[in-house]
């Protein structure tokens, strides 16, 4: 009986069905890749992690080194299995040369190593550990994927020339998230080319048990080893390794997500409209004493085979394309040894997703219980309660049409039937307008103040080199004479350690320097003005359990020194954790030094940089607006990215669920249809009943979306701003595209589908639909 | 007397291939201003078919059918929409009333769907009609809260708005019971007497 009743109304509803069937299949294939990623993902990361040695804890460093302090360091801390010290040769992107192509506009820095003796090595595309002879290059992998070089290649760095002998897997810098490129050499070949660049070294420690690591971080910092450059860990090597396609998982699942709630909505049209349709015989089987749960059954088994097919084929086309997408784990990290767990894990989401389904159609059966034989036989149709329209009746109605006065009474009369409707177009503008806002924001001038910087026009970083005050100094000595600039300033970065309200030792970047040249806004209290006093980032002040009016202890030159914390501050830059003082201090190394500048004429701005980007070659001299698009163009520009998807899929998600709900609609209202054209409604005057009801539900949609958007979307997106380092957060809205632009093609979305949607209104025959 | 419906070797016939009958086969028909046309025969026979093929609300495989002496299947959509507004009148088995509406707003409703419309003059002449089929009491009700007599003189009373030429009546008495039946009968008789044309399709012979 069950067959029967599938397939005669599967034969009634071929294109909903169909529809059904595929967004169920597309949920399905997703949750099933990404099922099959997070399976292989972590374990391929392991393998090679594993086969390379990576080190558990890396601090790089420039300049002078003491191995001897360093080694007697190691063997005196009982935590550590293995150390070493490895050059990092870093040498200009120009210097590289593949056939004609060179790596001069390349992002990476760019340098050699030879191949370590005891851990962390450079690994070949079988995962084996790499013997360069001489005169061989082995290229990063990343290079391989964007054409940059090929197995066979002459490459000459320098004068020197190599053949590329192949392609190298760093556990360490793998990902193009990590901003240095290993390139592996011959030690003969090493040394000749070592006057190319400066050398960088990665001072490494393998520990005994990786759950002492926290300890080692403190033993290390408080040795006061080398340490001018980053430092990190095996979980951060991990999660550096994994973000990528770690984020493209957690995309493919929210996708899927989505997928899944557009197949429910889907589901749950239909279904309405099917026990709308079969409202009299639900009745009558309940009134000759079935069982609800029987009746249940009849509905159930369509969606279940509905669901399972979509699954099957979900599944089915998983297949196809999860090489694509493990793909890039396999190149960047090698293959999994797990690939039939993951097969057997993405099963296990298959069957969640057709679980789901069967609960949601149950969920929406639930009504079953409430429907009255008597009044189901008697009337055929659910009898919807009408409050709210005791008061608007056609014969009191002066102004409006006919037809929108009835468009708007049968959406207010059936709220219901429309909530889904409503809920779908106010997700639509909300996941519409939140993304615009966002970019808005942060591509905004006043986005800055975000960043724990002021007003400036020009800005020279100085890291990562010897002498870096000298170096300032040489810079400002020029400034002062140079009539382009009107005022500058240098703030030096240094590390103190701190004191936490717990009584804990914490290493904090402090900025010292002339705070008030180019003010910051405080989210709370102002700028140090006097040695005594120093204003944190809101990162810093949470992490330290500090408040403005608190006292912060920093030991500076062996000494303890209170400062009265007189401020707090926004700053994403530096991970968030970084702070302001005036005071004098020749005890600590100097991290990297900002020079801040303002220009007496805007005009200038590409000619000043170009002056002292020429002048100075050790510093990183930009107008403060590429230093924004440097620091965030990436962010700035995936989130437009995401802000021009989100209006994608929004524009998508509205057209599809009008256009459905609308030619339900139109079948739910045949008979009432059929008699207005009876008495003389004309096609025209039914489609505009239609788009009235369509049109007042996304008027309401809208503003309800909007709303939202800058209520619950702003403390949504100001959550995320303050995990990076903001202590408060304020959209910045475009009202052009986010009150015009965004509603005017949600409208046209909306007119579409329901035009669209309501075609069959006119072809719908009055004799075949008047007769109950 | 004036013409108002001629149909002219009507066929019609439902079904596919060898199932393929022809439920009117070269029926000729004339209804004239002031007529009471009564088509009667046993269910299946085709009596609602010649109604709704000569109603225009259904198409007619060959034949003719005019409305005062214009083609019906030569007007257009809009033309014919105007025609079943303001010159016809239906009255069928069902109420055919909309849920959403009270049953002052089901009887005004296609009049009130005209261009030029006067809200005040049209719901005057419906309570006068509901007044003369006896339900002056029920335009605030709900169609789930009156008897299925009641909804069927709101039918009547819909179908009387436009002072139409003819009333259409499909088996409007099918789901009374006998005395409401007959009053509804009455109201038809007094439709006549009126001058409208009335053209009844029943299977009852009683009824006329």
């Amino acid at each position: 009986m069950y067959n029967r009743i599938i397939r005669n109304d599967i034969l009634k509803s071929k294109a909903i069905t169909l529809t059904i069937t595929i967004f169920v299949a597309a949920a399905a294939m997703l949750v099933s890749l990404a099922a099959i990623l997070v399976v292989n993902l972590p374990d391929a990361i392991d393998s090679l992690m594993t086969r390379a040695k990576t080190p558990h804890f890396m601090q790089m460093h420039s300049g002078n080194i003491d191995t001897d302090r360093l080694e007697a360091f190691a063997v005196q801390n009982v935590a550590v299995d293995e150390f070493q010290v490895l050059e990092f040769l870093n040498v200009e992107g120009a210097q590289f040369l593949f056939g004609d192509r060179s790596l001069a506009d390349n992002v990476q820095d760019n340098g050699f190593s030879v191949q370590s003796e005891k851990f962390d090595y450079l690994l070949d595309l079988n995962g084996e550990i790499i013997n360069a002879a001489d005169g061989e290059l082995y290229v990063p992998i990343c290079y391989m994927r964007d054409d940059t070089a090929k197995v066979g290649d002459k490459a000459v760095i320098g004068e020197k020339e190599f053949i590329v002998a192949g392609f190298l897997r760093d556990s360490q810098m793998n990902s193009t998230l990590s901003s240095s490129k290993r390139f592996l050499v011959s030690e003969n070949d090493y040394a000749e080319i070592k006057s190319l660049g400066n050398t960088e070294y990665l001072i490494e420690f393998r520990l005994k048990d990786l759950s002492t690591l926290g300890a080692f971080e403190t033993a290390y910092d408080n040795a006061g080893l080398e340490a001018n450059g980053p430092t990190i860990t095996y979980s951060l090597f991990k999660t550096i390794n994994a973000i990528s396609d770690g984020m493209m998982i957690a995309v493919i699942l929210l996708v899927s997500i989505l997928v899944v709630a557009i197949a429910f909505l889907c589901i749950r049209f239909t279904l309405l409209a099917k026990i709308e349709d079969d409202y009299r015989e639900i009745g009558v089987m309940k009134a000759i004493g079935l069982r609800v749960s029987d009746i249940k059954k009849i509905y159930l088994a369509k969606y279940a085979a509905i669901a399972g097919a979509g699954c099957v084929l979900g599944y089915a086309l998983s297949f196809l394309f999860k090489g694509m997408l493990l793909e890039n784990i396999r190149l960047y990290m090698g293959e999994s040894e797990n690939a039939s767990f993951a097969l057997i894990f993405a099963i296990i989401g298959v069957l969640l997703v057709f679980l789901a389904i069967l609960a949601y159609v149950r969920g929406v059966l639930r009504r079953f219980r409430k429907i009255s034989a008597s009044e189901a036989i008697r009337f055929g149709t659910s009898q919807e309660k009408s409050a709210g329209t005791k008061h608007f009746h056609l014969s009191r109605n002066k102004l409006i049409n006919t037809n929108i006065f009835l468009g708007i009474k049968d959406v207010i009369s059936r709220k219901k039937l429309y909530t889904t409707m409503l809920a779908v177009l106010v997700l639509s503008a909300f996941i519409m307008i939140v993304p615009q806002n966002l970019y808005n924001t942060i591509s905004s001038n006043n986005f800055i103040t975000y960043m724990g910087i002021g007003s400036c026009d020009l800005r020279i970083d100085i890291q990562q080199t010897d002498n870096i005050s000298n170096k300032a100094a040489e810079i400002t000595k020029r400034m002062n004479s140079d009539n382009a600039i009107s005022k500058h300033v240098v703030l030096t970065t240094k590390t103190f350690i701190a004191k936490s309200s717990g009584g804990a030792e914490e290493r904090i970047k402090v900025e010292l320097g002339d705070h008030s040249i180019f003010p910051i806004e405080y989210s709370d209290g102002r700028a140090p003005a006097t040695e005594n006093e120093i204003a944190l980032s809101a990162m810093n002040a949470a992490e330290l359990g500090k408040k403005s009016g608190d006292v912060l202890t920093l030991v500076i030159e062996g000494k303890e020194k209170d400062l009265a914390i007189c401020g707090m501050y926004s700053d994403i830059t530096n991970g968030g954790k970084t702070a302001k003082a005036v005071f004098e201090d020749n005890s600590a190394a100097t991290m990297w030094c900002v020079i801040s500048a303002e220009l007496s004429d805007q005009a200038l701005i590409d000619e000043t940089v170009l002056k002292y980007a020429v002048g100075y070659d050790f510093a990183k001299v930009s107008g403060i607006e590429e230093y924004i698009t440097q620091t965030f163009g990436s962010t700035m520009s995936s989130v437009e990215k995401a802000s021009y998807a989100a209006i994608a899929v929004a524009l998508i998600i509205t057209l599809l669920i009008t256009l459905l709900f609308m030619k339900l609609l139109v079948v739910k209202d045949r008979y009432s249809i059929a008699v207005m054209k009876a008495f003389g409604f004309t096609n025209a005057d039914i489609k505009a009943q239609y788009v009235s009801r369509s049109v007042f539900v996304l008027v309401v949609g809208i503003v309800l979306g909007t709303i939202l958007a800058n209520t619950l979307g702003e403390i949504l997106a100001g959550g995320v701003i303050s995990s990076f380092g903001a202590s408060s957060f304020q959209f910045e809205i475009n009202p052009l595209s986010a009150y015009l632009i965004s509603p005017l093609l949600m409208v046209c979305a909306v007119l579409i589908a329901t035009l669209i949607g309501t075609s069959g209104a006119g072809q719908l025959k009055i004799s075949e639909n008047i007769k109950e | 007397m004036k013409n108002i419906i001629t149909g002219e070797n009507i066929v019609k016939a439902f079904g596919e291939g060898d199932e393929k009958r022809n439920v009117l086969d070269g029926v000729s028909v004339e209804i004239n201003e002031g007529e009471f046309v009564s088509v009667m025969g046993p269910s299946g026979s085709g009596k609602s078919t010649l109604m709704f093929a000569l109603s225009g609300m259904d198409g007619i495989d060959s034949g003719k059918v005019a409305f005062e002496g214009m083609d019906i299947s030569a007007l257009r959509e809009n033309e014919f929409a105007t025609i079943r507004r303001t010159k016809m009148g239906f009255v069928f088995q069902q109420p055919t009333l909309l849920k959403n509406l009270n049953i002052l707003d089901n009887i005004i409703l296609p009049s009130m769907s005209s261009e030029r419309k006067n809200a005040a003059q049209i719901t005057e002449r419906a309570r006068v009609l509901m007044k003369k089929v006896g339900i002056e009491e029920l335009e605030k009700r709900d169609i789930t809260q009156v008897s299925g007599g009641q909804l069927q003189r709101a039918g009547i009373c819909r179908a009387l708005m436009s002072d139409p030429e003819i009333i259409f009546g499909d088996e409007p008495t099918g789901s009374l019971n006998s005395s409401s039946a007959e009053e509804i009968m009455n109201i038809f008789s007094e439709i006549n007497d009126d001058g409208t044309a009335v053209m009844l399709v029943t299977h009852d012979a009683t009824e006329e």
